[in-house]
């Protein structure tokens, strides 16, 4: 039952506005496992710590912990995590795999809930009133296989309640814009990976998000796709500019594709440093500057890791 | 395509096969009483069509009858075990309590279940019903419980990350994932049905193929006998296999979906 269980008890976030700072915030509670469900809500009234006005993504001190099996015992996951995503930019949280970082992704998203510390998300400067719009790109493309390429945008669509008459317009753009224009009515299975995983970044580019939540996105890719496909998602939010957060446990590719990286340790999650990635673009893979930054990170985050063993 | 025609071809093949069998015993026991040929039931079936039955009835309301009586309580129990198979995956209060009962009206021999619904029920319509209900809907409903425990969560988590209503869910997720169930429990339902609909004609109700094929019994004619039972298996192979196969390949085509058929 495990499967359906936690499907249908999704911890689903409220949402709720919060009139003095024009953003939302979610209400955290705490779940236990799937059967028992206790809402504690623990929204710290913290202000931002480095956030100004422009930014998207706030987390003040967030923790979450999950019930170690059998022990009785809770097991951190995320411990006292503070970051900012300054709207429009990109943002990669790189760390080791199973260091919680994903977890962090889907409190974001609203798919699971955490203990304490608060979470604010702020729509985009002049989209007042609305709730801000979250999109999803996954480590595997995750579409509706039994939908045409067309109708799996139209799926999300519906659910953010864009309207209809927009619907053709916004799936031939975003379909142009990952270079799958013509595809509309085929099925995914007759496309490559790749080519899913292209897919599914339309189908997130479609409901036009404030927010792009992305969790390693072209780690099941060959290398010459996934290679690829960074150079076409730097040109696709080059003109879509929605603000990211990016998953990744590659080093190379965060320094690529970031304007900031904020460098994780395991067990529990904690954030130990962020670096400013001050590079012009468009950018090259292998560009001295950028091998050299590398390096220099990879060797900032042995030091750590070891340290923690 | 060819290997299309090569299952086509050994189908055909096999069935040929088990009538050129059923012949040759035909004519080597020689005795008509006890094993006719295959032709000889053939032609019977022919002149049972156009032969009022015993109480002076069409030969087309005895099959009508059946179909009606299969039908009606074949769909039903789909409905009323789907209902429940998606309760008890859907809701942890309806699986708790219904886990227990499911294998309990599972391992009631379905024989036992026509005999107690003709002694509740008399030699009615509603025994028929009853017996069909009591056997299947709990088939359908486990068929249906295992189809909620194999749906993807990740598809899930992906709709309510992009804020998928109710509706939505259900109809493009949870639809879709379970449709493979529906039809194994479609087919298995529908195999159970007419087998029981079939026995409870045989016992206790008037009329239709199972009355036909037991007032033929209590003649002692082996002949008459074999002919109901041929028709009532062509017609179930032709609602199986015409039908529901026709029906499953449309609902799966995106799985071995071509570009041409996407394109169409």
């Amino acid at each position: 039952m495990a499967a359906v269980e936690a499907g249908l008890r999704q911890p689903r976030h409220r949402l709720h506005r919060d009139n003095n700072r024009q953003a939302w915030k979610m209400s955290a509670y705490r779940v236990h496992n799937v059967q028992r469900i206790d809402t504690i809500p623990v929204i710290s009234g913290a202000p931002m710590s480095h956030g100004g006005t422009g930014s998207a993504i706030t987390i003040d001190n967030l923790t979450k912990t999950f019930p170690a099996p059998g022990s009785g015992k809770e097991f951190v996951v995320i411990q006292d995590v503070s970051l900012t995503v300054d709207e429009g930019k990109f943002v990669s949280l790189v760390g080791p795999s199973g260091c919680g970082k994903s977890t962090l992704l889907n409190v974001i998203a609203g798919i699971e809930s955490y203990d304490s510390g608060s979470v604010t998300i702020h729509p985009k400067a002049g989209r007042t009133g609305a709730e801000p719009r979250i999109a999803y790109v996954f480590q595997s493309p995750r579409l509706l296989n039994w939908l045409t390429v067309e109708n799996n945008i139209h799926f999300v669509l519906e659910a953010q309640k864009v309207p209809r008459q927009r619907w053709r317009e916004l799936v031939a753009k975003k379909l142009e814009m990952v270079g799958l224009a013509g595809q509309e009515r085929n099925y995914p299975l007759n496309l490559s990976g790749g080519m899913q995983q292209r897919v599914a970044i339309a189908r997130a580019l479609a409901i036009e998000p404030d927010i792009l939540l992305m969790d390693e996105p072209f780690s099941h890719l060959d290398a010459i796709t996934a290679r690829k496909m960074r150079f076409d998602l730097m040109e696709i939010l080059a003109s879509a500019k929605p603000t990211i957060l990016f998953v990744t446990h590659d080093l190379a590719e965060a320094v690529f594709l970031s304007d900031n990286i904020y460098m994780m340790s395991t067990k529990p999650a904690r954030i130990f440093k962020r670096v400013a990635i001050d590079i012009a673009r468009p950018r090259k893979p292998e560009d001295e500057t950028i091998l050299d930054l590398e390096k220099t990170l990879v060797r900032d985050f042995f030091s750590v890791v070891e340290a923690n063993d | 395509m060819a290997s299309k025609l090569n299952t086509i071809g050994l189908r055909v093949g096999s069935i040929v096969a088990l009538l050129l069998l059923w012949w040759a015993a035909s004519k080597l026991m020689n005795d008509a009483e006890v094993l006719p040929g295959p032709l000889a039931i053939a032609s019977t079936i022919l002149k049972d069509l156009h032969t009022p039955g015993p109480e002076g009835e069409s030969p087309y309301f005895d099959i009508g009858i059946t179909l009606a009586r299969i039908f009606v309580t074949f769909f039903a129990s789909m409905i009323a075990g789907t209902g429940i198979g998606l309760a008890m995956g859907l809701n942890r209060l309806c699986e708790r309590s219904l886990l227990a009962l499911i294998p309990l009206m599972l391992t009631m021999p379905t024989i036992l279940m026509v005999f107690v619904a003709i002694m509740w029920f008399g030699y009615s319509e509603a025994g028929a019903l009853v017996a069909v209900m009591a056997v299947v809907t709990p088939l359908v409903a486990v068929n249906m419980y295992e189809g909620t425990r194999a749906m993807d969560k990740s598809l899930i988590d992906m709709a309510v990350t992009f804020k998928a209503g109710r509706y939505l869910l259900l109809r493009n997720v949870y639809i879709p994932q379970l449709m493979p169930y529906i039809f194994s429990a479609f087919r298995y339902a529908f195999g159970q049905t007419w087998k029981i609909v079939a026995l409870a004609e045989t016992f206790g109700l008037k009329f239709g193929i199972g009355y036909m094929f037991f007032f033929w019994f209590q003649q002692f004619d082996i002949t008459q006998t074999l002919a109901w039972i041929m028709m009532f298996v062509f017609l179930m192979l032709v609602l199986e296999h015409g039908v529901f196969a026709r029906l499953e390949s449309r609902a799966f085509a995106w799985r071995s979906s071509s570009l041409a058929r996407g394109r169409a």
